[in-house]
């Protein structure tokens, strides 16, 4: 195999063409020699994300459960029992609303974090390592440890009491303020990394055309404004993106903190999820997750072409 | 530089410093220094220093928290799962990187969608029921590793494509196989996005909880977050959090992560903020 898969190549790779690139990879026949490299992936991702994630357009449409072995299609009776119990919208509003403020929350702070952190040294290499730590807590425990600092007994609220006695919110135990809060976790959780893509993506940007701005007579807010958020684009795509989705799937914080509480405040999509799960109704825990498909596409892929185009512009 | 940069940058390190206080310095000392307290001085919540230290609230995790059963699943189940993407996505990156077939296009994509795509749990279990590994840590492991491959796919090869292929059909020339190609040529070269793509992955690994409270059934299978999970909310039951042992637990759930991070800090930090991961 080895042997034919030289002599192959070597004949293939001989006749050169004039001109550049003269990189074509051999083809025809001696390709399937690929094959072997990407067989396990392949086969690993067909076998345990895409088969279910496809096999999830049956199920949301069916009625399973844990009291019966029989699985029966029964159309859209998952999604009507869900909208008319108000599961669903709700559930809805309230993963949006989460991954909106989660998303503008994540960008803003870790843009302003890699603004301070931007010059490589050793001071900043010191606080990057440093503001990277909560990147290491799993999101459940950093839901325990911020549930800790909100409670109404808890050191925020003592911080707070410095200057006005006694006071005593409880953030996580108030619908907005708790929403509010899961999100916030869910920043302080990742902010680490998406600070340090925006390190990344500061420090591509040609200094050149920082230093033209700067003789050109703008000040810092113009300079960051009109030159280095335009030419972030790649790093702002990827942040935005990603926390947007990310928080769309939001599951670990929101069951260490509220668990969908106070009433369904903090009940995202996957809380719903949960519940139905536990409640032993799979085919309408299906319908969610295939909700939560939908919200990804819906919401993602024209937040990715706007951004897209938007890089192409800058 | 100019006095006013020179003020502006030490502004900026007093910034980053006070900062540093509420983001992550008591954050973390509320978790450490509360995680050796009583139980009646931990649910105070406050900063102070113990007034009687109680080192054995983590051996009351180790006993009653399962700990060295999930610690020793977690490492079971996270090291292969990242031995098996990294070694699988770097194959299948190298040949999706370099091969013009369509069928191999059409199979990229195929494993890249689960970038963006969320998992869908509920058939998940119902295929591992029909392979009779649910609940195992099998089942976990397998979907651990179906679910994470496409982001290793996805970073390698557009690692792969920016390199050009000539030292690769030199070596092809001068009768190296594919598999001796990949091991001394491509391996190598794809190490610093595999690095920084693999603790990224172990982190995400280690800390994973959806799919393990869905796909892990008893004591016996459990992962550390999941662990943590089923203690905080034993202890919860009863009275009010114990705080204490919720927190003894927390630190000694990331102790292996943090064990890690300080091996690879410098180069994981370096690497992020040069541009490892693109969008």
């Amino acid at each position: 195999m080895a042997h034919d898969t030289r002599v192959a190549a070597a004949r293939d790779g001989s006749p050169v063409p004039p001109g550049p690139p003269p990189s074509k990879p051999a083809r025809g026949r001696t390709d399937l020699w690929w094959w072997p490299f990407a067989v396990p992936a392949l086969v690993l991702t067909v076998a345990f994300f895409l088969l279910p994630f496809a096999l999830n357009g049956y199920f949301a449409f069916t009625r399973w459960t844990g009291f019966s072995s029989v699985i029966a299609f029964n159309g859209v009776e998952n999604f009507t029992n869900l909208v008319e119990s108000g599961v669903l919208l709700r559930a809805i509003r309230v993963t949006v609303t989460y991954a909106v403020i989660a998303m503008v929350m994540q960008n803003v702070i870790s843009l302003s974090l890699a603004l301070l952190m931007q010059r490589t040294g050793r001071v900043n290499s010191f606080f990057r390592a440093l503001y990277f730590l909560p990147v290491l807590i799993s999101p459940l425990a950093a839901g325990y440890i911020w549930s800790a600092i909100l409670e109404p007994g808890g050191p925020l609220n003592g911080a707070i009491g410095v200057f006005s006695s006694g006071f005593d919110y409880a953030w996580l135990g108030h619908g907005t303020s708790a929403l509010v809060s899961v999100a916030f976790i869910d920043v302080w959780k990742w902010s680490g990394i998406v600070t340090l893509v925006y390190i990344a993506g500061l420090n591509a940007i040609p200094h050149s055309l920082v230093e033209a701005a700067r003789i050109d007579g703008a000040n810092a807010w113009k300079t960051f404004w009109w030159v280095k958020f335009r030419l972030l684009a790649p790093a702002l795509t990827f942040s935005v993106v990603v926390s947007f989705l990310g928080a769309l799937n939001a599951f670990d914080i929101v069951q260490a903190t509220t668990r969908g509480g106070p009433g369904d405040a903090t009940s995202v999509l996957n809380i719903a999820l949960y519940r139905q799960y536990a409640g032993g109704f799979f085919g309408t825990a299906s319908s969610i997750s295939l909700v939560i498909t939908i919200l990804v596409i819906v919401l993602g892929v024209p937040l990715i072409a706007f951004l897209r185009r938007r890089e192409v512009e800058a | 530089m100019t006095g006013a940069a020179r003020r502006w940058d030490a502004l900026r390190v007093v910034v980053l410093a006070v900062l540093a206080l509420p983001w992550v310095l008591i954050p973390m000392w509320l978790l450490l220094i509360n995680s050796v307290k009583p139980y009646s001085e931990a649910s105070r919540l406050d900063l102070a220093l113990p007034r009687e230290w109680r080192f054995d609230n983590f051996s009351v995790v180790f006993d009653e928290g399962n700990y060295p059963t999930a610690l020793l699943n977690s490492l079971g189940i996270a090291i292969p799962t990242l031995a098996c993407v990294l070694l699988f996505g770097s194959m299948a990156a190298w040949a999706f990187a370099r091969s013009r077939r369509l069928s191999m296009k059409v199979a990229y994509n195929l494993c890249v969608l689960s970038v963006l795509l969320p998992p869908a749990i509920l058939p998940t279990i119902y295929e591992l029921q029909v392979l009779q590994i649910d609940g195992s840590r099998l089942g976990y492991f397998l979907v651990m590793v179906g679910t994470r491959l496409g982001v290793v796919v996805f970073l390698a090869t557009g690692f792969v494509r920016a390199m050009p292929p000539d030292l690769e059909e030199a070596a092809a020339i001068d009768g190296a196989s594919k598999p001796q190609i990949f091991r001394l040529l491509i391996l190598p070269s794809l190490l610093p996005v595999l690095l920084v793509g693999g603790v990224i992955l172990i982190i995400t690994i280690w800390n994973e909880f959806l799919f393990a409270l869905f796909l892990l059934r008893g004591a016996d299978s459990a992962t550390l977050p999941l662990g943590l999970f089923r203690f905080a909310s034993a202890s919860s039951e009863v009275i009010a959090f114990r705080w204490d042992l919720v927190f003894a637990h927390v630190v000694l759930t990331s102790l292996p992560i943090v064990i890690v991070y300080l091996f690879v800090q410098r180069r994981l930090v370096q690497g992020l903020s040069e541009g490892a991961i693109k969008g």
